[in-house]
């Protein structure tokens, strides 16, 4: 490739990952005149260009505004002996939890010990069998599966979440491509969500459950099919909407960032009770 | 595993080699790999000055130098100083820490022989 | 919201353009297999419309059942779920309505076109919910389109003065035929009107109901602060 085909790519890579095009030119322009200053093929000085892009695009993006003091508000979910019984197959027994804004929790457990049954009975979706849920009436969901229509575009998907929740249509797809932009992803028009990649599709439903600003969010295993630079996206994401104020309820088999939840929440199996 | 351990840092070593004096891109390579470091990959160093650039703790400009194409000199900002400070404090506590727990490790083979 | 939702769901079905040549070519083959007929080949054309829209307005409702129960959970009501979807799809029958009978107008000698006009129309108004109901029933493409499958075919081969076709739910659209095609009394058009608006009123109570018990999430209560 040359040099100069090297610097298209570059410029390209950046906007699809969220970059605005212009500063997309600015950093090519940039990295074209660092390559001539060493005397050396760009590709040489920086390694190849879409992963070179999506490490620029990364540092690139600004690190959402750090509140100092971190204040709990109210309570946003309280689950007091939440129970779910299918027939004769008990999934949950005695779940208690209770969840205030600017805090994030993680539900952790194997699988199939009811974690994302757990997030329907939080959703309102799924009746638990008995026990006592209250919730925040603003909340933001993003299921595990099927939570996009596959054959509509994403800025369809803004404007009908945005319709759903009161928001001017302009205002739902702005907000939108912000949010996208926070994941590292342009979504660009005439694309239905089935044809995106399954990280994209995603980063797609996780921008609809925060679309209207809920106090409660309620995220299940959002982080499918990501990369491990949109996997630390995300959770600096979570963080941002915590310290906005919102309690932000995660479902999760990686433990890797329990040490900075506030609370975890963990699901024995069936057998382990 | 070293260079592991230096993606951790490279942001707090380029902010002390910038305390030290402003420089550019190739010239901040050339002085970690003096150091000790060996070579950092462009594509390594230079997304961490944009970070650095974004967080507001170095600017950079571009000057003409006399010898060749101009260049893109990096220096602190006064917040960049002050990081600077304190991140190092912290790197000397984690330091001294690290070094206890290593102590072991390093007197035991000279008991053995 | 209901507008949007109804164009969204517009857009949703017309991206499926195989599905869409299937819905727009199979009444055109039922039509065109009796055309030496009058009455039989505008009553298949009919029977056809109505199947094909109801088909549609089954897929429709299955593939959204996922996205429109999250929809639900954060405010939607079930009722502009179901109706804005309901309005896309008695749209897009309509159109498809439209283009028939300016075919039969084209093709044919009718006694009485406005009555065909009618009778796509009334075809397409009970098909929409009926499929929504299917749907909201069997909620599941194979199970559901068999389901339909089954209605249609009798509603086709069953002999219309018996009491099973009259239990079906296109038995107005056999009506309304012999009264555009046949010299017949305004009596067949007011029975046929008449089991219409019965089934039409039934689909979309059925429909609706089914709706908002599969789609209502719980009401919560907001959290008591200590």
């Amino acid at each position: 490739m040359t040099a100069s085909q090297w610097h298209e790519s570059f410029a390209r890579t950046l906007v699809e990952h969220g970059v605005a095009p212009g500063e997309a030119r600015r950093l090519a322009d940039d990295s074209t005149e660092e390559a001539q200053a060493a005397n050396m093929h760009p590709a040489d000085l920086f390694g190849p260009a879409t992963a070179y892009a999506a490490t620029m695009a990364r540092a690139a993006r600004p690190a959402p505004l750090q509140s100092l003091t971190r204040t709990r508000g109210p309570v946003v979910l309280r689950l007091t002996g939440v129970t779910k019984r299918y027939r004769r197959h008990e999934v949950l027994r005695g779940v208690d939890l209770t969840l205030r804004a600017g805090e994030v929790a993680a539900v952790v457990g194997a699988n199939g010990c009811g974690k994302s049954t757990l997030l329907d009975i939080c959703a309102g979706a799924t009746k638990a069998t008995s026990g006592r849920v209250e919730r925040s009436a603003r909340i933001g969901y993003a299921p595990q599966q099927r939570g996009v229509a596959p054959y509509l575009t994403p800025d369809e998907h803004f404007r009908l979440f945005g319709a759903v929740h009161g928001m001017a249509a302009r205002r739902a797809v702005a907000t939108g491509a912000h949010l996208a932009s926070g994941l590292g992803w342009l979504p660009r028009p005439g694309i239905v969500a089935g044809q995106l990649s399954g990280g994209t599709q995603q980063k797609l439903n996780v921008v609809l459950g925060e679309l209207n600003r809920p106090d409660l969010i309620l995220l299940d295993e959002p982080y499918q099919g990501f990369d491990q630079d949109s996997y630390l996206d995300l959770w600096t994401q979570v963080y941002a909407w915590r310290d906005a104020g919102a309690g932000v309820l995660v479902v999760t088999h990686l433990l890797h960032d329990l040490d900075r939840v506030d609370h975890v929440l963990e699901l024995k199996a069936t057998e382990d009770r | 595993m070293r260079q592991q351990w230096l993606h951790g840092f490279l942001d707090l070593c380029l902010l002390c080699l910038l305390l030290e004096r402003r420089d550019y891109g190739v010239g901040l390579a050339q002085r970690l790999a003096h150091t000790g470091f060996g070579d950092i990959p462009g594509g390594t160093l230079y997304p961490s000055l944009l970070r650095l650039e974004k967080q507001g703790l170095v600017q950079a400009a571009w000057e003409a130098s006399d010898v060749g194409p101009r260049r893109k000199y990096y220096e602190l900002t006064s917040s960049g100083a002050t990081a600077a400070t304190e991140r190092a404090q912290v790197w000397r506590e984690f330091r001294d820490t690290m070094d206890r727990i290593a102590a072991p490790a390093r007197t035991a083979p000279a008991e053995e022989s | 919201m209901l507008w949007t939702i109804a164009g969204t769901s517009m857009r949703e079905i017309t991206r499926r353009r195989a599905a869409l040549l299937l819905v727009i070519a199979l009444p055109l083959a039922f039509y065109a297999a009796r055309a030496d007929m009058q009455g039989q080949a505008i009553r298949f054309l009919a029977l056809g419309v109505g199947w094909a829209v109801a088909t549609l307005a089954l897929f429709s409702h299955v593939g959204s059942r996922h996205l429109d129960r999250r929809l639900a959970v954060v405010g939607a009501s079930p009722t502009a779920l179901l109706l804005g979807r309901q309005l896309a799809l008695i749209g897009m029958g309509l159109t498809l309505a439209g283009g028939y009978l300016a075919l039969v107008a084209a093709t044919q000698d009718v006694a009485r076109l406005w009555a065909v006009g009618l009778l796509l129309a009334t075809t397409v108004i009970i098909a929409a919910p009926l499929g929504a109901v299917v749907s909201l029933v069997l909620p599941r493409e194979l199970e559901g389109a068999l389901a339909l499958l089954a209605v249609m075919a009798t509603q086709m081969i069953a002999d219309p003065e018996g009491t099973l076709a009259k239990a079906l739910p296109m038995w107005s659209t056999r009506e309304l035929t012999a009264y555009a095609v046949d010299p017949v009394g305004d009596d067949v058009l007011r029975s046929g009107l008449l089991h219409f608006a019965v089934v039409a009123l039934l689909c979309a109570c059925g429909a609706w109901a089914a709706a908002v018990v599969r789609l209502r999430p719980q009401t919560l209560p907001t959290p008591v602060n200590p």
